[in-house]
């Protein structure tokens, strides 16, 4: 019995709402169609589509990791090498600083004892000079003082006479 | 877009809405003649079912003509969104990448990653024809241009013999599914197996009132394509009702101001109807595949 009214009230339902066979095969068949369409010529493209970008993007995050790590010890390598130079310049430069002060030093001596040098011979040149001018202002003096001996006292001198009045005078202004 | 565009593209609008309800009136005057009823007897009320197109051709309702349309638009899609895919996505395909990924996450979200992956070309599917024969139903002419005393075009889904297509197809899938998630034994256990660890007496009784459960699970499930199928179409079968009574409201040349609104809403509508069912197809799915995806998840 509850089948039977069952079966009415499907019968009836169907009437109304123009429930058929052929028209709901029909659109299945239309169903079947769009998702067999869309699944192969869009979900299955895309899908791989953003499945390949999603792992060249995660490739891409992997090299780019990598490249941080080796710049980052690229870095770590440049600054200790940077240390190190700097280490070495300096040395070399307080080498230098200390090789500069040897020379420095070296240099002064060499020019003071140069200086001296110059000095010394300066003063014997001096010297020479002002014995050469004593002798030459003795002779000067001796033959001045013969000539003038021999124009106060009006008589010609022998040379001892000239001999003696020289070696007299030059002691008096010795 | 330009502002001239947008310009147009309204007086375009606005056009096709007048001459829209021009045909509407004087179809209704038509569809009333046809059926005897005067002007005086009400607002021209849609028939609740599809209108064969040919007699020789009993499978081809106005209906169906809409349905291929909807092929036709998403065959475009296709074309347009994934016909030449590049690695950098540009102009069409950047849309049709952000619909499927969009509902990709929206599945996977409630399904979980192994069942999304099995189960999206059903679902993704089912949601593109559903919407986009929704909207394709709110474009001017579809049910006011008549051939043969009969309307040319009618909404996919205002056509029980569409909805019920789709509700039995996901019900078969279902049962496939669900068989070879859990295996036909762990299937029988899922729908009347006692839940949870009973002993001594508690066992019997426990095994009566989940066989009971499980009787009225059956009659749930043998349910759920009828309620699927009913609930689009008197969704959609009413927005179509409702904008069709307010288009007689507005006279000859203003009959698109009342229904204007309605047209808004029926977009809503529209989107939010193929949201409800492939997201109730999808719990369904989940429901009965939980037990068994949840092993699963765990193995992984």
């Amino acid at each position: 019995m509850t089948t039977i009214l069952a079966a009415g009230v499907i019968t009836e339902l169907t009437d109304q709402f123009g429930v058929n066979l052929p028209m709901f095969i029909a659109q299945v068949i239309n169903f079947i169609l769009v998702i067999i369409v869309l699944k192969k010529f869009a979900f299955t493209p895309i899908q791989a589509m953003l499945e390949q970008r999603r792992k060249r993007i995660e490739e891409g995050e992997a090299k780019l990791e990598r490249i941080e790590k080796q710049l980052a010890e690229s870095e770590a390598r440049t600054a200790e090498a940077i240390a190190k130079a700097n280490e070495e310049s300096q040395r070399l430069i307080d080498e230098a600083k200390d090789s500069a002060a040897v020379m420095s030093e070296q240099k002064t001596q060499e020019a003071i004892a140069s200086a001296q040098n110059i000095l010394a011979k300066a003063e014997e040149a001096a010297k020479a000079e002002r014995a050469a001018m004593a002798a030459e202002l003795k002779g000067e003096f001796g033959r001045l003082l013969t000539a003038t001996t021999t124009q106060v006292t009006g008589k010609v001198l022998s040379d001892d006479d000239k001999n003696r009045l020289n070696e007299a005078s030059l002691q008096a202004v010795k | 877009m330009t502002k001239k565009n947008i310009f147009f593209a309204l007086v375009l609008l606005f056009s096709a809405i007048c001459i829209s309800g021009e045909v509407s009136a004087a179809d209704n005057s038509h569809g009333e003649a046809a059926s005897g009823h005067s002007a005086e007897s009400g607002p021209h009320v849609l028939p609740l079912y599809a209108e064969k197109i040919n007699e020789k051709f009993s499978f081809i309702s106005n209906s169906t003509i809409m349905v291929w349309i909807s092929v036709l638009v998403i065959i475009v899609f296709c074309r347009a969104g994934a016909g030449k895919l590049g690695i950098l996505p540009t102009g069409f395909q950047n849309f049709a990448e952000w619909v499927i990924e969009s509902l990709y996450n929206f599945f996977g979200g409630i399904m979980g990653e192994h069942l999304v992956k099995r189960t999206f070309w059903f679902f993704g599917a089912t949601f593109l024809l559903i919407i986009t024969t929704n909207y394709l139903g709110l474009i001017p002419g579809v049910g006011t241009l008549w051939v043969g005393g009969k309307p040319l075009l009618r909404g996919g889904n205002a056509d029980v013999n569409m909805t019920a297509a789709m509700a039995f197809t996901f019900a078969l899938l279902w049962f496939y599914w669900a068989i070879t998630e859990n295996g036909f034994k762990g299937f029988l256990a899922h729908i009347f197996a006692p839940k949870g660890q009973f002993k001594g007496l508690m066992l019997p009784l426990m095994i009566f009132i989940f066989g009971v459960v499980g009787v009225l699970e059956i009659v749930s499930i043998a349910i759920r394509p009828v309620a699927l199928s009913f609930r689009l179409f008197g969704n959609i079968y009413g927005g179509e009702q409702t904008l069709e009574i307010l288009m007689g409201l507005g006279g000859k040349w203003l009959a698109f101001l009342p229904s204007l609104p309605f047209y808004f809403m029926e977009i809503l509508v529209g989107g939010v109807q193929a949201l409800v069912f492939t997201l109730l197809c999808a719990v369904f799915l989940k429901l009965i595949c939980e037990h068994s995806d949840e092993h699963g998840e765990e193995h992984h």
